[in-house]
C-alpha cells in the first residue's frame, strides 16, 4: 500500500470548544468520478495520483463549507478546516476541524443525520486537462482551493464519505490517534514544535 | 483628396475590426483546446443539462415498460389460446378416420382413425396434434 501523508500542526488545546475533529475521504486518485463534475463541460473526470499528491499542500490549511440543502458548495459557509491529508490506496483522505462552536446546526445535523450518508467534494482551481476532447478528462494538474460536506448522492464520486469525530478534540484529531497506533519506526517524525506551523512530507518508502 | 483620405481611413479601420475579431477568436480556441480549466468542482451539477438527461432516461424508461406490457400481453394471450391448426393432410387423414373437430379427440377414435398407418407415421401425427394443443 503506498501512502502520502502531510499536515499541518495545530498548538494542541484541551477541550477546545470549537474544534470538532472531522475525517473523511475527500477523492478517489486515479478513478473516474461516477459523474460529471460542476464545471468539467459534461465530462467525468480522473484527477491522476501524480496531480492529487503534488496538490495536497494546497489542500492543508483549506476550509470546508457546506450549502444549506447539503447539495454542493457554498464558498461563503465555511465551517471547518483541513490539517491533514493523505493519499492511501486510491484515496484522498483529509482529516481536520469543524467549528462545531459556530456552526452548531452544522454539526448536530452530521451528528444526527443518517449513518454514512455524507460525502465530500473538491473544489479545484487552475486544473489541467491532458486531453479536453478525451470522454473523461484527466486532471494531471490542479490546485486545491476549498471541499465542501454533502449528501453522497450529490457529490461526483460516490466512494467519498465524511463523518466527526469525538465531541472535543484535543490536537490533530481523528488521524492524528490513527497515527500514533503505527509504530514509531513506520511513520514519519513527528510534529512536536507547538506554536509553529509545520508540513511534513510523508516519506513513501516509510510508508508502504 | 479628403474622399481618398476617407477612403483609406475606412479600409484601415475595416482591417482593425477584422483583425480584433480574429484574435478573440483564436484567444477562443486557445482556450478550449489548451487543456486549462478555471475551476471544477467535485458536485453534481444542478442544471439544465441534468434534468434534460433525467427526462430523456424518463422517456425511455416509460417506452420499455411499455413494450415489456405489450409482450406480456401477448405471451398471456399466446399460453391462453394455443394453435390449433394442423396441416391440411393429417386434418384429411383424421377426418377419413371420423375425427372432424379437433377440440376433443378421444384416445380411441384416435387410434382407430390411425390404424391404417404405419408406427412412423402415427407417431408423426400424434406429435403434430401435441404441438398444436389438441393432445396433452
Amino acid at each position: 500500500m503506498r501512502l502520502e501523508a502531510l499536515a499541518v500542526a495545530l498548538p494542541e488545546v484541551a477541550g477546545h470548544p470549537n474544534r470538532v475533529p472531522f475525517e473523511g475521504v475527500l477523492t478517489l486518485v486515479d478513478e473516474a468520478s461516477n459523474r460529471p463534475p460542476s464545471g468539467a463541460r459534461g465530462h467525468r473526470v480522473i484527477l491522476t495520483r501524480a496531480a492529487a499528491i503534488a496538490a495536497l499542500p494546497s489542500l492543508l490549511g483549506m476550509a470546508v463549507d457546506y450549502a444549506p440543502g447539503w447539495d454542493g458548495h457554498d464558498a461563503r459557509r465555511k465551517c471547518g478546516i483541513i490539517t491533514q491529508a493523505d493519499v492511501e490506496g486510491n484515496r484522498l483522505e483529509v482529516s481536520g476541524y469543524l467549528f462545531g462552536k459556530d456552526f452548531p446546526e452544522v454539526e448536530a445535523r452530521l451528528r444526527d443525520g443518517e449513518v454514512d450518508t455524507m460525502g465530500m467534494s473538491y473544489e479545484l482551481a487552475d486544473a489541467h486537462v491532458a486531453d479536453m476532447n478525451a470522454t473523461v478528462w484527466s486532471l494531471t494538474r490542479a490546485t486545491f482551493t476549498g471541499a465542501a460536506i454533502l449528501l453522497r448522492e450529490k457529490a461526483a464520486y460516490k466512494g467519498t464519505s465524511f463523518r466527526l469525530g469525538a465531541k472535543r478534540c484535543r490536537t490533530m484529531g481523528l488521524a492524528a490517534t490513527a497515527r500514533q497506533e503505527r509504530k514509531p519506526a513506520e511513520r514519519p517524525g513527528r510534529i512536536l514544535r507547538h506554536n509553529h506551523r509545520q508540513t511534513e512530507i510523508g516519506k513513501e518508502a516509510q510508508w508502504r | 483628396m479628403e474622399i481618398e483620405a476617407n477612403n483609406i481611413f475606412d479600409k484601415l479601420n475595416a482591417a482593425v475590426t477584422l483583425l480584433e475579431r480574429t484574435v478573440a477568436s483564436l484567444e477562443q480556441r486557445e482556450a478550449l483546446t489548451s487543456g486549462d480549466v478555471q475551476r471544477i468542482v467535485a458536485a453534481v451539477e444542478h442544471g439544465a443539462e441534468v434534468s434534460q438527461r433525467e427526462v430523456e432516461l424518463e422517456r425511455k424508461l416509460a417506452a420499455a415498460e411499455d413494450q415489456i406490457a405489450e409482450l406480456r400481453a401477448q405471451a398471456a394471450k399466446i399460453s391462453a389460446s394455443p394453435r390449433k391448426t394442423l396441416p391440411a393432410a393429417t386434418t384429411q387423414l383424421l377426418a377419413k378416420g371420423g375425427i372432424t373437430s379437433l377440440e376433443s379427440i378421444e384416445a380411441g377414435a384416435l387410434d382407430a382413425a390411425l390404424a391404417g398407418l404405419s408406427l412412423e407415421q402415427r407417431i408423426a401425427v400424434k406429435a403434430q396434434l401435441i404441438r398444436a394443443g389438441t393432445l396433452a
